[in-house]
Formats: C-alpha cells, sequence, structure tokens
C-alpha cells in the first residue's frame, strides 16, 4: 500500500526539491555577483541562508550543493513521471534510485548536523530538500524491501516511522535554537 | 481504496499506524507548544538576556555582591579604543563606587580586527589562572598606550606586547614560567573562544557591550561624561527596585 506513494511522490517531493535547489543557486549566483546582496532567504539570525550559503559545508564536494540537487531532482521527477505514465522498471532501475535516494538523504543528514552544531544558522530553502529527501529516501526503500519480512513490518507502520523521523529533528532544531525561539512568542 | 480495506478486514478502526502517527505529532505539538508557552514570562524577558548567557559559575568577576545583587556583565576586547575610553571613563569608578552593591562580571570578546586582543585575553585569563585576573585586567588598561598603540594607532606590535604583559605579571607576582605556559594552553583558548560564544548567543556586535541585569546598556550620550550619568542612573535604578 504505502509504496504506491512512490511515482507521486517522486514528482511533488522531487518537483519541490528541484525548486528549492534551483532557487538556491540562483541566489548563491546572486550573491556571488555582488557581495553585499542579502539573499530572499535570510531572515533573521537564525533563519539565514545567506550565512549559511558562504560555508565550505555549502560546497561539499568543490562544487555548489544546489548543482547536486538540480541534477538529483530533475532525475527524479523524470523517474516520478515514467512510473505515473506506466513505465515497469526492472530491478536494477529501483536499486538505481535507491543508491540516488541513499546518498541524497545522507548528504542531507550531515548537511543537518553542520547547519545545527557547526553554522549554527538554518537556511529554509535547504530545509525544503532536507523534508523532500526524507520521504524519498524512506518510500524508495520501502517499495525495494516489499518482499523481504522486514521490508513489510515497516510497510505497515511508514508514516508512523516518517513522523518519528520529522519529530526527532524538529526537536533538535527546537532544542539547538531555544533561546530564539522563546523570545518569538 | 483505504475505505475498501477497512471494510474487507472488518476493522472499524483506522490502523495501529495512523494511530501511533497521529500519537507522534500530537505529541510533539503538546510538548514543544506548552514548553514554548509556559517558558514565556512577562513582557520584559523578551529583551532581556538570559543569565546563564551572561554569566558562568566561574566568570570572573570584579566586584561580588552576590548572585542577587545587579549584576552588570561587560563583554569586552582590551585592545579596543572604546573599551579602554569607557574604562578610564566609566567602568573605573563605577566599580569603586558601586563595589559593595553590585556583580560585576567581565568576559572576552576580543574582535579580530584588533591583532593584539586575544594575546591580551589571554594574558589576562592566564593571569586568571594563578587568581589574578582582577589585577592583570586593571594593569592592561591602565597601560594601555604602552601596549595596544603606537603612534596613537592600534598596534601589531606581538614582541612588545609580550613584553609588557611580563612587566605586568612580574608586577602582580606572578610565576613566569607559569604564566607563560598558561597563555600557550588550550585551557586559556577555550575559555576564550566559550566567552566569545556567550557573547555572540547574547548577540553582541561590537564592543564594549555592557548589560545591565541582562539588558543591553545603549547610550544616547556623546561624550563619556554623559555616557558615565546615563550608565549610573540605570545602575541607581535597578538599585532602587
Amino acid at each position: 500500500m504505502s509504496t504506491r506513494i512512490v511515482p507521486w511522490l517522486a514528482v511533488v517531493g522531487g518537483g519541490i526539491g528541484l525548486l528549492a535547489s534551483f532557487v538556491l543557486m540562483v541566489e548563491k549566483v546572486a550573491l556571488l555577483e555582488d557581495p553585499g546582496y542579502v539573499p530572499t532567504c535570510s531572515i533573521n539570525p537564525v533563519l539565514s541562508c545567506g550565512s549559511v550559503m558562504v560555508t565550505p559545508q555549502a560546497e561539499a564536494f568543490g562544487m555548489p550543493n544546489p548543482l547536486l540537487g538540480i541534477t538529483g531532482f530533475a532525475v527524479v521527477v523524470t523517474a516520478g513521471v515514467g512510473l505515473l505514465a506506466g513505465f515497469r522498471p526492472p530491478r536494477w532501475f529501483w536499486l538505481g534510485l535507491q543508491a540516488g535516494t541513499t546518498f541524497g538523504v545522507v548528504f542531507v543528514h550531515w548537511l543537518i548536523w553542520q547547519s545545527l552544531y557547526s553554522i549554527e544558522a538554518l537556511c529554509p530553502y535547504c530545509m525544503v530538500v532536507w523534508a523532500v529527501t526524507i520521504p524519498l529516501f524512506w518510500y524508495t526503500t520501502l517499495h525495494n524491501l516489499a518482499r523481504r519480512p522486514a521490508g513489510a513490518l515497516l510497510a505497515r507502520y511508514h508514516s508512523f516511522v516518517l513522523a518519528l523521523w520529522f519529530v526527532v529533528i524538529i526537536a533538535l532544531i527546537a532544542v539547538k535554537f531555544w533561546d530564539y525561539w522563546s523570545t518569538l512568542v | 481504496m483505504p475505505k475498501e480495506k477497512i471494510v474487507a478486514t472488518g476493522r472499524a478502526w483506522p490502523s495501529a499506524n495512523v494511530l501511533l502517527t497521529i500519537g507522534v505529532v500530537v505529541v510533539a505539538i503538546v510538548v514543544l507548544g506548552g514548553v514554548l508557552l509556559t517558558g514565556k514570562d512577562d513582557p520584559l524577558a523578551s529583551s532581556t538576556v538570559p543569565s546563564d548567557v551572561l554569566v558562568n559559575e566561574n566568570s570572573h568577576r570584579l566586584t561580588d555582591a552576590g548572585d542577587d545583587a545587579v549584576t552588570v556583565v561587560e563583554f569586552l576586547d582590551f585592545q579596543c579604543p572604546a573599551c579602554a575610553g569607557y574604562y578610564a571613563n566609566v567602568t573605573k569608578e563605577v566599580e569603586r563606587d558601586y563595589g559593595d552593591r553590585i556583580t560585576f562580571v567581565v568576559r572576552n570578546f576580543p574582535l579580530d580586527s584588533h591583532p593584539l586582543a586575544m594575546l591580551a585575553a589571554k594574558a589576562a585569563e592566564a593571569a586568571g589562572r594563578q587568581g589574578e585576573y582582577e589585577a592583570m585586567y586593571h594593569s592592561l588598561y591602565d597601560n594601555y598606550e604602552r601596549w595596544a598603540l603606537t603612534d596613537g594607532d592600534i598596534s601589531d606590535d606581538t614582541a612588545r606586547a609580550r613584553a609588557a604583559f611580563d612587566t605586568f605579571a612580574k608586577e602582580i607576582g606572578l610565576d613566569l614560567k607559569r604564566f607563560h605556559a598558561d597563555m600557550a594552553s588550550d585551557a586559556v583558548a577555550d575559555r576564550i573562544a566559550a566567552d566569545r560564544a556567550d557573547g555572540e548567543r547574547a548577540e553582541v556586535t561590537g564592543t564594549p557591550a555592557l548589560f545591565i541585569n541582562g539588558h543591553l546598556f545603549s547610550p544616547s550620550g556623546d561624550t563619556f561624561g554623559e555616557v558615565e550619568r546615563q550608565f549610573r542612573n540605570q545602575l541607581d535604578a535597578e538599585l532602587a527596585k
């Protein structure tokens, strides 16, 4: 049941991720053209992509991270459209998608860690990418594990696991920036 | 599709998955919202920096009238001219006149734009490890021109500054060998970094940054005379509370 969501998730989630990566890249170029440029997502001291975008972590592989997002999410959207059009891919295709989303989810968690504990600022567009990468990885994994017993168990509690996953990250963010959030209320 | 399934299996209740999902989300919202709302104090709190950010148990106190006393916290850079000006015109006298009534805490906030600020902070912290932070603090500011300036400009003469710090250390009566070892130690560097991190959490952007009972002191006067009067007025107002 839960894995029927994969094609739609790939199109919608991948599309959102693509848009966020694209905007980040545009902002990055604007920042390079004019170092004084304040990106649209720099809202306050905590929510500030300007301070995140200039860090070494924003070019983890020697090039701007959004380039990875633009290419990766474009592939995800294409795969999703193919699946919706009736494409029944062979197993290797699914494993390829698994490899891509696994890389994405590991990279995203490294970025979350860096953002919270090294950079100490949050970049809203980046958080959009975090939010779509996790379910993309999760439901692709469930699809690929569907015929195994562990997979069936996880699939039965698919949204519970996902909700728990998000709650943990939100809690880490809340704790880390507590002093700041509490001044806003 | 879900409807069919429920009918087919004869279940009238949502699945365990749905219940658990809703449970997690509700608990998260209640906990986060609850803590956020109950943690909210009086409206003043929004403009007050929490005292655990401003003062640590081991922070250096120039004067100590206890934890309940009016507390002044200064984030300072030993080489910043404005800090030296504050010292000479405001804080030195406040320390003397209010010493028995307020707790005056000083924290390191060396700025990168001052080449000798970090070294001076290390000298003060190293003296602190022999129990003489306050003495070194006074020596550094009382003799500001001797190490911090060259021909009236910010100096970057490390050798001269080190020689001056050694002189101060000898005058204070420090164990010079230990003083040098402490200045180069990670413990001292970590402590300065921790002070600076707290300063950043308190949104300190420049020095000196003075907090009276958690409120940033922002004078409107142009001369040190006016600044000093405003500072004393705010102190008196807090003391009268």
